[in-house]
């Protein structure tokens, strides 16, 4: 057959790789900027600095921006290689490019301004929702346009991740998107309290799983064997390894919810899930890591093969102590505490950087035909980046069980030993060490950000690599007695077809019964929608990101009962679009901050947020001085009225009207409340909102102990 | 649209059966997997596990059986 001459398209690849260590250095540098915030809170500089909103940044910028750009950056490389075809087209590759650039600068001015919707990793604002989606579309497009015209018949096990990650991605967006705008830059869920969570870890874990973990592993099976210059140790082991992740990892999700208010059988159903992860996950390691059999040798001298078996490794760490986490007694202690920051970035600095790493080293050099300008430097980036993740991890480690273990301890008399307060404390000398652990991964990224720069100069990109391969032959003669998953292997839609069918059995079976069972959510009559003034003080609170550092979701143990008040309960949450129940305290639990003993004095409040220190003192929350400037913003209320009764809260028909005179005059009582303590402050102040909210926490079921629970 | 699929699947009777009965299409596929995976002829894995490389004999034994 006549031999094809064509063009591999390097110029894309340069650009995500750049994109890449750009974003990278912007968004370790963001979550080190929010680290030191822990030890130095004068830190949180200005409303638009502030922990709670730079953290949802650091988060976003890391997984969407730096990972992101990696996936593009492996993806474009290796799928034109392994299909032996340049990209489906030139300007697909462009809008898909400029278009993911344009989200990240989108999320960068959005977040740090405040427009949130409040859902961890899912926080950008619908108008970038659905920006997101038509990129995603042109990267599928363009990813299965290459594919459709290669000159290799069987698609590489790196393809089908990069299948399964495509439209699983896709339908997680989608799913976790569910929003009603009342304006152009503000919505609320479709979902409201356990289902908001449900699909919210249902999306989050999976964000995890299909976007840090299978593109990643795609590249594990691309670039560990080019690098080793070995093929993979076995191949029938990533078939397993594939079809296995993708069928277990979506069902999850609910591990991030054990000893909350979601249904038990939805909780255990999490749990022998993620407890079965640990085969294909470690066969995944296993294999990434025995590919490099025999090569053992060179592993001391070749700086790339050392970056991926840190990789590789720390990819085992973290999904040998995912399955652990997800066991209800581990849970039990790590859940809230800093063990779960210590875990996801032994799996973000580990597998991810590393690997991104490795990569970049590897490809850059060979794309710009030259070799890396030093091996030196390459060498100090990676015991600095090894040496980082130690630093960071182990403090944080030691502070998620000091944490945990300070929280249960009683005293003989039968009182808690130690109050919130003291535990915060304790911790900072562990937040500044992880700080210097971030610091030293973070100086690593600057010297590859040098030594790139420098190889970039000493070569000069071949921006259209030649290559000859022959077509694929057009009629294809089924043999008898074929392996049907042979056949699967070179019809990509069909794959990315079953691919689909695998993800959204696991996904369904989650979802759906929780939507339709009414006994799933047991409704507590007592429990009523927000007031006006409520509503626009829960807003600001996710505005200001509050759910990063306090939860609102109190577990059955004693030590929490004792702390906090009566475990929550399912119908609590009913309105709470969106759920707020957070997955970390920083801060103590709020979900009964109105009620009980831990119901405070709208004045402590008020000087609680214009100088935390001065109520608490060592306290490490930032200071909320510009919510006693800003007016509450009474235009919205009645869209807000308007959306959240669409969305089946039932406020009564055309109460949108006179919602604003009920929202003054609550707003006035406080006024008044803070008066008499000696405050003076105009009653729209924004602050007034945010203090009717907390004094709302938790007393719906206080105020009729006897409530009735309608199955 | 919601509503209309809620109509619907709200009148299944056992609706709770369904996961057990996923659970058993899984594990069956499972099992056929790793049949499927073992009888692999030991050439055809390695062709498949070469290629990532440009050694063009091995991938090339590919379209042999085209």
């Amino acid at each position: 057959m006549q031999v094809e001459k064509f063009y591999y398209d390097n110029r894309i690849v340069k650009n995500f790789a750049y994109a890449t260590i750009l974003w990278g250095a912007v968004g370790m540098l963001a979550g080190l900027w929010v680290a030191l915030q822990l030890v130095f809170p004068q830190m949180n500089i200005t409303q638009y600095g502030s922990f709670g909103r730079l953290r949802p940044l650091h988060t976003n910028a890391v997984i969407f921006a730096f990972v992101g750009n990696g996936i593009f950056m492996g993806v474009y490389y290796s799928l034109q290689r392994l299909c032996k075809a340049r990209m489906f087209s030139d300007k697909l590759s462009n809008i898909h490019f400029w278009g993911w650039q344009l989200i990240i600068v989108a999320a960068a001015i959005t977040l740090p301004v405040g427009l949130t919707q409040g859902a961890e990793y899912a926080e950008l604002i619908w108008p970038i929702d659905v920006a997101i989606t038509i990129i995603w579309v042109v990267f599928g497009w363009n990813m299965f346009g290459t594919i459709i015209k290669r000159r290799e018949k069987h698609l590489y096990v790196a393809i089908w991740f990069y299948i399964a990650t495509f439209v699983t991605v896709a339908v997680l967006h989608i799913i976790r998107s569910g929003q009603l705008p009342y304006s152009w830059l503000h919505s609320y869920s479709w979902y409201s309290g356990v289902q908001d969570a449900l699909v919210q870890w249902w999306y989050g874990h999976n964000a995890v799983a299909f976007f840090l973990t299978t593109p990643y592993l795609g590249l594990m099976y691309y670039f560990m064997p080019k690098a080793a210059n070995r093929p993979v140790y076995s191949y029938r082991l990533s078939i397993i390894h594939f079809w296995a992740l993708i069928f277990l990892y979506i069902w999850a999700g609910p591990h991030h919810l054990l000893y909350t208010a979601l249904p038990n059988w939805a909780q255990s159903l999490g749990i022998v899930f993620s407890f079965m992860l640990i085969f294909p996950s470690w066969g995944g390691m296993i294999n990434g890591l025995l590919t490099l059999r025999g090569a053992w040798d060179r592993v001391r001298d070749d700086v790339i093969l050392k970056f991926f078996v840190v990789a590789v490794t720390a990819y085992g760490m973290a999904t040998f102590e995912g399955p652990m986490l997800s066991l209800k007694s581990f849970n039990a202690v790590a859940h809230f505490t800093d063990w779960i920051v210590a875990h996801v970035h032994v799996g973000a600095l580990g597998w991810n950087g590393m690997l991104t790493f490795g990569v970049i080293y590897w490809l850059i050099p060979r794309i710009f035909k030259t070799d890396l300008y030093s091996k030196k430097l390459a060498n100090n980036h990676f015991w600095l980046g090894t040496l980082g993740i130690l630093f960071y991890a182990i403090p944080m480690y030691w502070a998620g069980f000091t944490q945990s273990s300070m929280w249960k301890q009683f005293t003989e008399a039968g009182q808690l030993k130690y109050t919130f307060l003291e535990t915060v404390t304790y911790l900072k000398p562990f937040y500044a060490m992880r700080s210097l652990g971030g610091a030293l991964y973070l100086v690593g990224v600057f010297i590859m950000f040098y030594n790139i720069y420098k190889t970039v100069k000493k070569g000069s990109l071949v921006a259209n690599e030649e290559a000859e391969a022959a077509p694929l032959a057009k009629e294809y003669v089924k043999h008898s007695g074929e392996h049907w998953h042979r056949a699967i292997e070179r019809k990509p839609v069909q794959f990315m077809l079953l691919s689909l069918v695998v993800i959204l059995i696991g996904g369904a079976i989650e979802l759906i019964p929780t939507f339709l069972i009414k006994s799933n959510v047991p409704t507590i009559s007592s429990v009523k929608p927000y007031t006006p003034l409520e509503l626009q003080g829960r807003d600001i609170y996710v505005r200001e990101g509050c759910y990063v550092c306090h939860s609102q979701m109190i577990r059955p143990f004693r030590s929490e009962t004792e702390r906090y008040g009566e475990y929550s309960k399912a119908g609590e949450f009913v309105y709470d679009k969106p759920f707020q129940w957070g997955s970390k305290r920083t801060g103590p639990d709020l979900a009964r901050e109105g009620t009980g003993n831990l119901k405070k004095s709208d004045g402590w409040h008020f000087r609680h947020f214009r100088e935390p220190s001065s109520m608490s003192e060592g306290s490490i929350m930032p200071a909320y001085p510009f919510l006693m400037e800003q007016n509450i913003d009474t235009a919205s209320t009645a869209a807000k009225i308007n959306a959240m009764r669409s969305l089946g809260v039932p406020y009564d028909k055309g109460y949108e009207q006179y919602a604003n005179s009920d929202l003054m005059t609550q707003a006035n009582s406080i006024r008044i409340n803070l008066k008499i303590e000696g405050i003076q402050i105009p009653a729209n102040r924004e602050v007034i909102a945010l203090i009717a909210y907390l004094q709302r926490m938790g007393t719906d079921i206080s105020k009729n102990k006897t409530a009735t629970y309608n199955k | 649209m919601f509503k209309f699929i809620k109509q619907y699947a709200e009148q299944i009777d056992n609706i709770d059966i369904y996961p057990i009965i996923s659970l058993f299409i899984f594990f069956s596929f499972f099992v056929v997997l790793l049949v499927m995976v073992k009888r692999m002829k030991k050439e055809r894995v390695e062709t498949l596990s070469n290629l990532p490389f440009d050694n063009d004999e091995l991938t090339n034994s590919n379209f042999k059986n085209a």
